[in-house]
């Protein structure tokens, strides 16, 4: 195989693995685990009995695999501005995901210190923090994009 | 980028929804180009010029802060 021939083929398989889009029946899937996760996060120890760790940990992750199968699930009416529109809505939740990693902490700082009079020391955010901002970004962004086209 | 869209769809009768349906794209999509808030593909735009039957640059022009 040349070397040409194999970029080509390195390209091809780069722009499937890009364009790469679950069925649309997997929205239905996302929403309805979105919502068991969800609301299981909430009332945990009320449906579970305990305040487990690995429960909280569970749902959580679940919470994010539900939303990134919303994430990467096929539009209705697939074409290319909606690749276009939902590659800017990656893009924005990208951008704003490392603005609110690098802000957040010191909001909290100020507020908490606000609160507690001065006790509050500077923390950083967990991963299912930024990860759910980022998706519900990319989620948001994607919809109102799609509105205003 | 400008473009004439609208009239080539006049002169062939078409609906935006013919249109779309014709080149493989939304309804949307057409209403976005037409109106100038997305510049379609090349792939795109030469599917418009067999339908319409005209070189692209006949129904798409450079604008002057192009």
């Amino acid at each position: 195989m040349s070397a040409q021939n194999y970029m080509q083929k390195e390209q091809k398989s780069l722009m499937k693995l890009i364009n790469f889009r679950l069925p649309r029946q997997f929205m239905i899937f996302g929403l309805i685990v979105f919502g068991l996760s969800f609301l299981l996060l909430i009332f945990r120890e009320a449906v579970f009995g305990i305040d487990s760790l690995y429960i909280k940990e569970g749902l959580q992750k679940s919470l994010l695999v539900s939303m990134l199968i919303m994430s990467l699930t096929k539009d209705k009416e697939e074409d290319e501005m909606t690749t276009q529109l939902r590659m800017q809505s990656y893009a924005w939740a990208f951008i704003t995901g490392v603005i609110y990693a690098l802000v957040m902490p010191y909001v909290e700082f100020g507020v908490g210190s606000i609160l507690n009079e001065g006790e509050e020391t500077i923390g950083t955010l967990g991963d299912f923090r930024i990860l759910v901002f980022m998706l519900l970004v990319q989620l948001m962004s994607y919809h109102v994009l799609k509105r205003y086209r | 980028m400008e473009n004439t869209i609208k009239v080539e769809r006049a002169i062939l009768d078409l609906t935006q929804e013919d249109l779309a349906r014709k080149i493989g794209v939304s309804r949307q999509t057409i209403n976005s180009i037409e109106a100038n808030r997305y510049v379609p593909s090349t792939v795109l735009a030469l599917k418009m010029s067999a339908l319409f039957n005209k070189p692209v640059n006949e129904f798409f022009k450079l604008s002057p802060d192009d």
